[in-house]
């Protein structure tokens, strides 16, 4: 592997890599020069360039007849192929004789490439083959647990492919297995195959309860398997995700070996100083916190539940402070905490403003999911404050549960306008039409509320930069009620008319038709008619009668029409009736 | 279950690159560089974890390189993490006193272990002490 710098070398100065070794040649190199060959592909590859020849070379060596090339074929045909590659299927005999042969080494080889990335075709040819190793004890661990995994993927590309009847049982079996890496791959399985069919599998249900126990007790850990004194957090964590796929514990006494293990885990997390000892047990708390969620357990688990969780929340460490907010979400899911964690509210308000992304999505989601009429004056208030500075990302996410909230659990109308606008003032471009189509819709269907909407959107046209859909909502919104504001300052027909037309240069063509509609309904509205008023706006329409957009054009000419027609305007132009409510 | 594993340095350059679900190629640059910029940005004192597309990505820099995995959401972050620590933990006892460099020059080692470590994006073994044996099992072969 020495000579990799020259390969880099090489290819800056040559086009392609294939001026350094013919392809036609391959076949006449010995096997070390092939070896050789493909391994500096896969690292030409792996830098980032194109590497569109080749792939044939590593696909052969799979037959080769040694070990070395063999290896090389295997594995270099791993990193550049995938399921979808079709000459991949040229080789799936070759694997399968490998697979049922007597070669260990080989038989390693090929269960590895089939389980990282075998397709269906794969799945339907060597399943039962796997199977029959993943069981068969004149096999060593080594192949076992690739096979258990191999198999793992043969099934999430064809379910079909494992026949539950008697594999329940297989299952159950090697749940007494004593080889813990065989035991962490079949446990994979398992999840896999009972998230599909809790009941097939239900025998596996007390095995895994004892696998808990034994790793929980230390029995028959061997040394190799502790990490920083913890017995393979891994398989606790694994197992415990297993049992979160059967829905309920039947037998009691499987149902209080396991409350113990989750209690003892529970209670005896402690904070150590050595990083990787904590996340670790760590990684195996919050586990067995989702499982308890899960299994709905007693009111005082899930109280000790949540108090650790307020813990976790306000602590120093970041990775713990997020998956606090995380499982508190969670845990708002499963059961009647809401209470209990609405006693944290200021703290999760404080990690909404976390420089840390990642904590600011877990606080708002936790927030979302708390929010109900006693708090979500506040809650709303706060994302509000928060839209103001936030990135991208997230203010589309952020517009989107505002508007939501502030719909769903409003106190009163009014509060719930002033929020759609303020939306849409803070962050427009994140805000969907349909979110301003609904204050629309309230509005109209609210009298009480019209002159106050349309008062705030007369507030809003002072500013002087606004976003083009508050020029839409303000325009519709004037238009409809903007003659029961006539008396106020800065109010008259006249005054309005002028504000909005000050702001149509700003707007797309798009928005145009809204604003001409909303002229003829001021025009409408001003009785008596204002005669200077109305030749403004006649001449709007007039220009905009030969408006290239057909939309515009028709508009144009058929309010010019209709408002030559005086008093008989009034029906036609009549203030929209109510929307009808929204079926839940 | 894991997606891909990435060990990129700082300027960006991939030195392990594993898929466990199909990607075509421009998919792959595409997504080791932007699993790059995302994590080169963050600062030390944020989490280890951060939204990627709709996965995960669980990161930890090592040195001058990144060891980032990709998992589902729903995913024990914790578990993963460790996972990674695991992993260059094997790697240090593997080169004894493991660099950048070892990993560059013995690429090809690097995958073998990968191979022993982690199958169809699931963890295969936990024990240092068996990927180590296994490994010297094959050394012997070659």
């Amino acid at each position: 592997m020495s000579n990799l710098k020259s390969v880099k070398v090489c290819f800056y100065y040559s086009s392609l890599a294939v001026s350094y070794c013919p392809q036609n040649d391959f076949n006449g190199l010995t096997p070390y020069e092939k070896k050789k060959y493909v391994w500096k592909m896969l690292y030409i590859y792996m830098l980032g360039y194109d590497v569109d020849f080749g792939h044939m070379e590593a696909v052969s060596l799979i037959s080769a007849p040694k070990y070395p090339e063999k290896q090389v074929g295997y594995i270099v045909t791993s990193c550049l192929l995938n399921e979808n590659h079709d000459f991949l299927r040229l080789a799936i005999n070759t694997v399968r004789n490998d697979i049922i042969g007597r070669n260990e080494t080989f038989q390693c080889l090929a269960l590895t490439m089939v389980g990282n990335i075998g397709g269906r075709e794969f799945a339907e040819s060597l399943a039962p083959d796997v199977q029959k190793l993943l069981i068969s004890s004149s096999c060593r661990p080594l192949v076992r647990k690739k096979a258990a995994l191999c198999l793992l993927r043969l099934y999430r590309k064809n379910p079909d492919v494992v026949n539950v009847d008697g594999w329940a049982d297989r299952m159950a079996q090697l749940m007494d297995e004593r080889d813990l890496g065989v035991l962490t791959s079949s446990m994979s399985l398992l999840v896999a195959l009972v998230s599909n069919n809790h009941e097939a599998y239900w025998s596996c249900l007390p095995k895994c309860v004892k696998v808990l126990e034994r790793l929980a007790r230390n029995q028959d850990v061997p040394q190799e398997y502790t990490y920083y004194g913890i017995p393979s957090p891994w398989l606790q964590v694994k197992t415990m995700r297993a049992l979160q796929y059967f829905p309920t514990i039947e037998d009691p006494n499987t149902r209080r070996s396991l409350f113990e293990v989750l209690q003892r885990i529970l209670m005896g997390t402690d904070v150590v100083k050595n990083v990787n000892k904590n996340n670790a047990s760590h990684a195996v708390l919050f586990e067995a916190l989702a499982l308890v969620m899960h299994l709905d357990a007693e009111k005082e688990m899930m109280s000790q539940c949540v108090a650790l969780l307020g813990k976790f929340i306000a602590v120093r460490e970041p990775n713990i402070r997020y998956l606090g907010l995380e499982n508190m979400t969670r845990m708002l899911m499963v059961t009647d905490v809401q209470d209990i964690i609405k006693r944290h509210q200021s703290q999760i308000i404080t990690s909404l403003k976390d420089p840390d992304i990642s904590i600011r999505r877990r606080a708002l989601d936790l927030l979302y999911g708390m929010c109900d009429v006693s708090n979500a004056k506040d809650i709303v208030e706060e994302l509000l404050q928060y839209l103001s500075t936030a990135e991208f990302a997230m203010r589309e996410e952020l517009s989107l549960k505002a508007a939501i909230l502030a719909e769903k659990f409003a106190p009163d109308l009014s509060w719930y306008v002033d929020v759609i606008l303020q939306l849409i003032d803070k962050a427009g471009d994140f805000v969907s039409d349909d979110i301003w189509f609904r204050v629309v819709q309230f509005v109209t269907n609210n009298e009480d509320l019209q002159p106050y909407a349309a008062a705030k959107a007369r507030e809003y046209l002072d500013k002087p930069a606004i976003h083009e859909t508050m020029v839409k909502v303000s325009a519709y919104i004037l238009g409809e009620f903007g003659h029961l504001l006539a008396r106020r300052p800065g109010c008259s027909p006249k005054e309005l008319f002028s504000i909005i037309h000050e702001k149509l240069p700003s707007i797309s063509t798009s928005s145009i038709p809204i604003l001409l509609s909303t002229y003829a309904k001021i025009l409408m509205h001003t009785q008596p008619p204002d005669p200077e008023l109305q030749n403004q706006i006649w001449a709007i329409f007039n220009k905009y009668g030969s408006c290239i957009d057909v939309e515009i054009q028709q508009r144009a000419i058929e309010y010019f029409a209709l408002s030559s027609k005086g008093a008989a305007l009034m029906d036609i132009l009549a203030e929209m009736p109510k929307f009808p409510e929204r079926q839940v | 279950m894991i997606r891909f594993i990435l060990l990129q340095n700082r300027q960006g350059k991939t030195r392990l690159a594993k898929y466990y679900v199909p990607l075509e190629d421009s998919e792959k640059h595409k997504v080791e560089y932007e699993v790059h910029r995302l994590v080169v940005n963050r600062d030390p004192k944020f989490t280890n974890f951060v939204e990627f597309r709709t996965h995960k990505i669980i990161y930890r820099r090592y040195a001058g390189l990144f060891f980032s995995l990709c998992v589902d959401i729903t995913d024990n972050e914790l578990a993963y993490l460790e996972c990674i620590h695991l992993f260059v933990e094997i790697l240090d006892h593997f080169f004894s006193n493991v660099c950048e460099l070892d990993l560059v020059f013995n690429f090809h080692k690097v995958y073998l272990i990968l191979d022993e470590f982690i199958l169809a994006g699931e963890l295969q073994e936990t024990s240092k002490r068996a990927i180590i044996e296994r490994m010297g099992e094959l050394e012997k072969l070659e």
